[in-house]
């Protein structure tokens, strides 16, 4: 089943076309990984899916559920009670964490639950222990964000974003605000949700990272995506021209 | 050492001769200036005309005295509370203004008396009150360090006038006759205690809307103070006062004010220089001085507390209504914040005092002073306060709300959970200032004469003749926010548990 279908996205900031006309399908299980120069479009289209953003055209549909479809031309969004049961079906992993800075690690991860799923304390204690443990942070429970590394604060936000269980995560450039060392870090947890077969949507800018993680790679350009298939495809044998010029230029 | 007292004292004996035998040679030689000092709202004694001159029957008697000995008369009008610090600093050479001796007369050197006044009581046309004895149980105003105050509480008041006194409901001190005659219409006072001249001229000025009880409260004289010990200058002052009374020129002056009935300028009365009573020491001063302030440090405690208990939170739904985003109410709610911050606070708390009354009609009560101060902080302290919280809340990075929104949380919840928390530590610092600007605000409560404690500080040092009183006003305002300034501190770090 495609836990994410979108169709036809368009997005504008005034008279700037940013997202021309995007389709894309994500399978149960898939690791998709977004790549392509600054100003592609990459980050706007993970904030229109991740509904930071109202999308101008097309329409989108999460797990089987539609939250917007193209009537007369038209993008409509469903009730906002619908939409409120599509968002759980997704995390988002911000560039900058956005931890919240006044809560401890422990209730930065069990707070949403608490207070939005309305999970028992224990319950999501529990949850929130297995996931600290998981990340290598299981002794950093009670301090708070600014004692931690850029590295360890992100772990956190994916910890965090993993205790609301959705069915599929979004990376916004989840390494790009942190040193190389601190990279890896994040890209041996990312590593281990895909053998657990995580459904993810990453954007990046690591090319070793998407060739020997992700199911599928989409370079985007100009708005559009330009190419996409298996890693081995668009990563090693670039079809297209401008593809060739941004891998040759990462190369450089 | 002895040499260098007794010779200046000598010259200045020689001076004072001199200048007493021969008037005209000192004019000759020098235009001396001679100062005085007077209550601006006083009149018929001394008030500002239509055309914004000075005038008033003691400022022309000193004016021809100025003239008669070559001085030029220099005219200031003084803060009535402040007299005595004027006259000590030499500021003012005499107080000349309906200025009563009686339970006075070791404060000052006095010429003799030359106006016999009394004590009345100003009530509204259509109150119930006929007599002295219906006052029990009111609240009656006089003006702070008037002598009809001194008639009730002072120390040589009469037995029977402290009585009656002690059968108000309050004596209600006001800082001019203007404000008494406001509170007195808008009926947050019954009746009004003054002086019959100035009586009578304002019943004048103002119509038949208020009348005089026919039973005096207590008879007083006024004279010329001058700085005790300075005998000299008053020698001169009075002289030339008593040739004017002889070639009538006195009484002429004194029938172009009204007040031919009332003066009483005669060769009879003596001067009284011999002090009959003691000094009170420094530590009886301080005992007095204490003793009246810890009245008021209760009032200046309870405008802080209930200004901030109020403040606080309205400031936070204003702030919230600034940030609205129905245009007409962030509009009216802008409005409402620039008018707060570009008028003076002292005037709000007049509007607040005195606009249920001249805008709506509405009677007011003696309760409703207290109120009014806390309604006025309230009002003011909340629009700044909105604004602070505005900007601790523009403060919190948009990807706070991002986070929120993407983990599901409601919009009260990202509010109260998540904003707030950050924007109280933004903007401790400046609530701080805030906080420390209000202790020293609630001074300004005596703009509607709510008796807090710098108020009471300025009447006692009025009474008492000592500035040693806004002394102690200033270290109880230093001492207050020194503990304001800690509180805020520890507030601040315990905040400190994140960044």
């Amino acid at each position: 089943m495609d836990l994410l279908e979108v169709k036809n996205v368009k997005k504008s900031f005034d008279e700037l076309n940013v997202l021309k006309d995007i389709s894309l399908s994500v399978a149960e299980g898939e690791v998709v990984s977004i790549l392509g120069p600054s100003g592609s479009g990459k980050s706007t289209f993970l904030r229109c899916i991740s509904m930071l953003e109202t999308i101008d055209g097309g329409s989108m549909s999460y797990c089987g559920k539609t939250a917007v479809k193209e009537e007369n031309g038209k993008p409509v969004y469903v009730s906002k009670r619908e939409l409120t049961d599509i968002k759980h079906t997704f995390g988002l992993v911000f560039q900058n964490f956005n931890l919240f800075p006044h809560y401890s690690v422990l209730k930065n991860i069990t707070d949403a639950p608490i207070n939005v799923l309305r999970q028992s304390k224990e319950e999501a204690m529990k949850t929130a222990n297995e996931l600290l443990k998981k990340m290598g942070l299981a002794d950093k429970g009670g301090y708070y964000p600014y004692q931690l590394s850029g590295g360890q604060q992100q772990r956190v936000a994916i910890a965090r974003a993993l205790a609301m269980k959705p069915k599929m995560l979004f990376f916004d450039e989840p390494t790009s605000a942190l040193d190389p060392e601190l990279t890896a870090e994040i890209l041996k947890v990312l590593r281990e949700l895909a053998s657990e077969k995580m459904t993810m949507l990453i954007v990046t800018h690591e090319i070793d990272f998407a060739r020997s993680v992700s199911n599928k790679v989409i370079f985007m350009d100009g708005g559009v995506i330009v190419e996409q298939g298996r890693p081995e495809d668009v990563i090693d044998n670039p079809s297209n021209d401008r593809t060739r010029a941004f891998l040759k230029k990462l190369e450089a | 050492m002895l040499i260098r007292k007794i010779v200046p004292a000598l010259t200045s004996a020689a001076v004072m001769i001199l200048s007493l035998s021969f008037p005209l040679i000192q004019a000759a030689a020098e235009q001396k200036t001679f100062t005085v000092g007077f209550d601006a709202e006083f009149p018929p004694y001394g008030y500002k005309d239509e055309s914004g001159e000075y005038v008033g029957f003691d400022l022309s008697l000193a004016q021809e005295v100025c003239n008669r000995r070559g001085w030029e008369l220099k005219k200031v009008p003084i803060d009535w509370n402040s007299k005595d610090m004027e006259l000590k600093t030499g500021s003012i050479d005499c107080i000349w203004n309906g200025f009563t001796m009686n339970g006075r007369e070791n404060d000052y050197t006095w010429s003799t008396p030359y106006v016999d006044n009394s004590q009345v009581v100003i009530v509204k046309a259509d109150s119930d009150i006929n007599e002295l004895a219906d006052l029990s149980g009111k609240t009656v105003a006089v003006q702070a360090d008037s002598s009809a105050l001194a008639a009730f509480t002072g120390e040589d008041a009469e037995p029977e006038n402290i009585e009656l006194a002690e059968s108000f409901k309050s004596l209600q001190q006001v800082g001019d006759y203007n404000s008494a005659f406001m509170n007195l219409e808008s009926g947050a006072v019954n009746a009004i205690c003054m002086d019959i001249g100035v009586a009578n001229y304002e019943l004048d000025a103002r119509g038949g809307k208020f009348v005089m009880l026919d039973e005096h409260v207590s008879s007083e004289q006024y004279g010329v103070g001058f700085l005790k010990g300075n005998t000299g200058l008053r020698d001169e002052v009075q002289t030339t006062l008593l040739e004017m009374l002889d070639d009538g020129t006195f009484n002429e002056i004194a029938a172009d004010w009204g007040l031919e009935d009332s003066v009483c300028l005669n060769h009879t009365d003596k001067l009284t220089d011999e002090s009959s009573k003691a000094e009170k020491t420094l530590g009886e001063k301080l005992a007095v001085i204490c003793k009246e302030l810890v009245k008021g440090v209760g009032a200046s405690l309870a405008i802080f507390l209930l200004t901030l208990l109020f403040s606080l939170p309205l400031g936070l739904i204003i702030s919230m209504g600034r940030m609205s985003k129905i245009k007409p109410l962030s509009w009216l709610v802008k409005l409402y914040i620039s008018v707060v911050r570009g008028t003076p606070l002292m005037l709000q708390l007049l509007v607040v005092f005195f606009g249920p009354y001249y805008l709506f009609g509405i009677q007011t009560s003696a309760h409703y002073r207290f109120y009014a101060v806390i309604i006025g902080f309230t009002l003011n302290y909340a629009a700044y306060f909105a604004e602070i919280y505005r900007s601790g809340i523009q403060a919190v990075p948009k990807g706070q709300y991002e986070a929120c929104e993407i983990l599901g949380y409601s919009k009260s919840q990202t509010f109260f959970k998540i904003v707030m928390p950050q924007m109280f530590k933004n903007i401790i610092p400046s609530i701080t200032n805030e906080v420390i600007t209000l202790v020293k605000d609630t001074s300004l409560a005596f703009a509607i004469s709510y008796a807090e404690m710098f108020t009471l500080a300025k009447q006692v040092a009025a009474s008492e003749a000592t500035i040693l009183p806004l002394f102690i006003a200033g270290v109880f305002y230093y001492i207050f926010n020194a503990v304001v300034a800690f509180a805020m501190d520890h507030i601040e770090k315990k905040m400190n548990y994140f960044r």
